[in-house]
């Protein structure tokens, strides 16, 4: 079907199109519609010059050369108030991941407790081995006693006052010691949030650069804290990923099944829903109304945790959350927390569709509450899922258009999964790359936004860094788009260059492995520290990069700075509200490099990206002798 | 020959809500990158050729109001400032920045500042040009938000406001005939 350019200039995938032009025929607004009429945007807030930290203002700084405020009131210059802001998001970002993993560690301990409303210990080795890096004794324990003290002990890295965070100590020692020689080595994953909301209020902290190191400090609590948490006791609770094949995009719903999309963020909930969905009274349930099965599918990052558990198929990425809906084949979107638009429950509402909520902390217009509890849990689970099923019997099958396109994907690809294909070691790893067959490594992760044409620059970057023998790690959005693009498929080799091509044919992998969600990519810090640590030096000196090509959310600030302060050079695919201050601009895109070894660059077009992540990778090679 | 009608920007107090949207719009339009990012990106100075301004509580955009025989072409030494069937503006190329038209102009709208012209970094006027060159026309009133800012031409304005007197005195007429029959 030939589409407007509109829609064609909206996403480069195909089943996007189809439900563009459909919720264009029905009159459904969606984000890209809304995003238009917000243009143009505000250029103070581009610029990221303005301030309503205090009831002085709103103030905000002229851009003009000779006129206009210079200074808010109080007398924040615009570097002031563009590292303030910008400290702002990263605590919201390392509050969002943080929370996420907190909410892992309730569950852990009411699991080790007995309290748990159906969950279990599904990783016992990762259990032990975590243990033994907190200290806590394992022999002749039950994995329960295990699981409680390691439950507290997690707990309270959230509220320590002096640190470290343990999971800091993964980082290599000269990275270690950067961050203390720095004054950036987080003390408690909560403090250091709290801080920022302190120094950020009137009159507090006022240098630019003391702001972004605080900025920094509170980003590593994040990537080596709460999202490390939250990863790891995932991996306990439900499992370390494992290689497993699935299908992407839209096509996975079902014209004949109950279609559940599960949304958000946090495995607790999703986990359920998907146990719930294969309990026989529910499945019975969907055949006296006439369904041939209970089909759950993902959206997002708690898509991408069931994802590479269980291999339940993603029906899209983060702007696709609309289009699901308008297919008219969704009998419930089940939500939890982070990057659900609060338009759900408009488009909802033209079908038959329920807009399910669960989490006390997120509530939605439109939507309908069913509270999760995780000592209820399963019987929760199967309250929202026969509320689905229920449902079944409203759709209106005229209504019903869902796209043929879906693309097959092998994904789950954890550290220890990686290194159980590289037979048990990362030598095969290093090898290639120090031969070059490899050139480097890449993480490239992050959201969508309607400001960059839809998986545009997530494909365009994927597709360039393997052409260029560059080994891809994927989570996020972006690991949805490669899934939904075929690059998450062994095959995917042959558009990689001839050196990667020949690791991926051996070793049976895609060129790009999908580590997971957003949470995830401490799973990358990780493996670059295990990387970093076999050859002695430290992440700052290795042929890596990273690259959030369409990035929206604080969380993805949060991320940038973590990453960033981990040594790892990133390049952003969408301008951050920075560049109203040019002394900060500069600490982040040039500045940073002899702080902690590595900086930003901004560049939205994914082919020049990718060839500055190359030039990087290239110059480490060069600075390793290699 | 039939005379072209000039039009202006006219600003509804009533809407402006003084976000300087219409101020960043007019900049960056007159940029080569076209946006404040990339304007900023490339180190290009940002100009406007408007002001939101604040009388006691109420906020307002001003700026040129396009005189047929305006003061600041009238006075200008070198011909930098002139006027086209349609619009006034500056020819920064022949500008001396001697400041007389940001004297006359009794609407404050020329000012001066720092610029680069032909390659050369130089003082030079700096007025609304009604965006001549831009295909969606006025950058601010296309950036408006709220709608407060248009482009009015006076005669059609005129003719309208003839056309409602005429139609109310009808209406008039209708209910007190002896207003025709003295």
């Amino acid at each position: 079907m030939a589409y407007s350019e509109k829609i064609l200039s909206r996403s480069i995938d195909p089943a996007t199109h189809e439900m563009l032009a459909r919720a264009e025929e029905l009159g459904i607004e969606t984000a890209w519609d809304r995003y238009e009429a917000m243009l143009p945007q505000c250029g103070f807030g581009e610029l990221g010059v303005c301030c309503r930290n205090c009831n002085m203002g709103p103030c905000r700084i002229s851009p003009f050369e000779e006129e206009g405020p210079k200074k808010g009131i109080c007398g924040a210059t615009a570097d002031i108030i563009v590292a303030r802001n910008l400290l702002r998001m990263i605590a919201a970002g390392a509050a969002a991941h943080s929370d996420h993993g907190r909410d892992i560690a309730h569950t852990l301990l009411l699991t080790a407790e007995g309290k748990g409303g159906g969950y279990e210990i599904k990783d016992e080795a990762k259990l032990k081995a975590l243990a033994a890096e907190y200290g806590i004794e394992t022999e002749g324990r039950s994995k329960e006693q295990i699981a409680l003290d390691l439950a507290r002990a997690i707990y309270a890295e959230f509220g320590k006052q002096e640190g470290p965070i343990q999971f800091t100590r993964r980082a290599p020692q000269k990275r270690v010691a950067r961050w203390q020689s720095l004054g950036i080595d987080p003390r408690g994953i909560d403090r250091e949030i709290v801080e920022i909301m302190h120094r950020t209020h009137i009159g507090v902290d006022n240098d630019p650069v003391n702001l972004i190191l605080q900025g920094l400090k509170a980003s590593i609590a994040d990537g080596w804290g709460g999202s490390m948490i939250a990863t790891e006791l995932s991996d306990v609770l439900f499992g370390t990923p494992k290689p497993i094949k699935s299908e992407a995009n839209l096509g996975v719903l079902k014209e004949d099944q109950v279609n559940i999309i599960v949304h958000g963020h946090e495995p607790t909930l999703s986990e359920m829903i998907v146990a719930a969905a294969q309990d026989p009274e529910m499945l019975a349930l969907a055949k006296k109304y006439g369904a041939k099965g209970i089909n759950v599918t993902g959206m997002c990052c708690t898509g991408n945790e069931v994802l590479m558990r269980h291999g339940i198929p993603p029906a899209g990425n983060f702007l696709q959350q609309e289009l699901a809906i308008t297919t008219g084949a969704v009998e419930a979107m089940i939500v939890d927390v982070q990057c659900i638009m609060p338009a759900l429950g408009t488009v909802a509402g033209c079908f038959h569709t329920k807009l399910i909520s669960t989490s006390p902390k997120a509530k939605f217009p439109g939507a309908t509450h069913i509270e999760f509890h995780e000592e209820r849990a399963y019987e929760i689970a199967k309250e929202i899922v026969r509320t689905a099923v229920e449902n079944y019997r409203f759709r209106k099958p005229g209504q019903v258009r869902i796209p043929k396109e879906k693309s097959e994907c092998m994904v789950g690809f954890s550290v220890e999964a990686i290194v159980s294909a590289l037979g048990g070691t990362l030598n095969p790893l290093l090898e290639a790359v120090k031969s070059g067959a490899i050139k480097g490594i890449a993480g490239v992760v992050g959201c969508n936004n309607p400001k960059i044409q839809h998986d545009y620059g997530h494909i365009n970057m994927l597709k360039e860094l393997i052409k260029q023998d560059v080994l891809v790690v994927t989570t996020g959005c972006n690991a949805i788009a490669a899934a939904k693009a075929g690059l998450l498929l062994p095959e995917a080799a042959d558009l990689a260059g001839e050196g990667l091509k020949g690791v991926c044919k051996a070793l049976g992998i895609p060129p790009v492995l999908h580590m997971g969600s957003c949470v995830d990519i401490s799973r990358i810090l990780v493996a670059c520290s295990a990387i970093a640590n076999a050859l002695g030096v430290d992440i700052s000196d290795l042929p890596v990069a990273g690259a959030a090509p369409e990035w929206m959310s604080e969380k993805a600030v949060s991320i940038g700075a973590y990453v960033v302060s981990s040594g790892i050079f990133t390049v952003l695919g969408t301008v951050p509200p920075v560049l109203g201050g040019p002394e900060v601009t500069k600490l982040l895109t040039e500045g940073a490099e002899g702080v902690v070894g590595a900086k930003f660059a901004v560049e939205p077009d994914p082919f020049k990206a990718a060839q500055l992540m190359v030039d990087h990778i290239m110059e480490k090679r060069a600075a390793l002798g290699i | 020959m039939k005379k072209l009608e000039g039009p202006f920007i006219l600003v509804n107090p009533e809407r402006c809500v003084g976000c300087h949207t219409c101020e960043l719009a007019c900049a960056a339009a007159h940029t080569t990158a076209g946006t404040i990012i990339g304007a900023v990106l490339a180190g290009e100075r940002l100009h406007r050729r408007n002001w939101v301004v604040q009388v006691n509580s109420v906020k307002l955009s001003t700026q040129c109001r396009q005189c047929e025989d305006a003061p600041c072409v009238r006075v200008c030494p070198t011909g930098a400032t002139y006027r086209t069937e349609t619009y006034t503006a500056v020819d920064q190329r022949l500008c001396i920045a001697c400041r007389l038209c940001t004297m006359v102009c009794p609407f404050g709208a020329v000012h001066v500042a720092t610029t680069e012209v032909a390659g050369r970094e130089k003082r030079a006027a700096f007025k609304c040009d009604l965006c001549v060159d831009r295909p969606g026309g006025p950058a601010c009133v296309e950036a408006c938000p709220t709608k407060a800012l248009t482009l009015k031409y006076p005669t059609e304005v005129i003719r309208q406001a003839t056309l409602t007197a005429a139609k109310q005195f009808l209406g008039a007429l209708e209910s007190q005939k002896q207003l025709a029959s003295q």
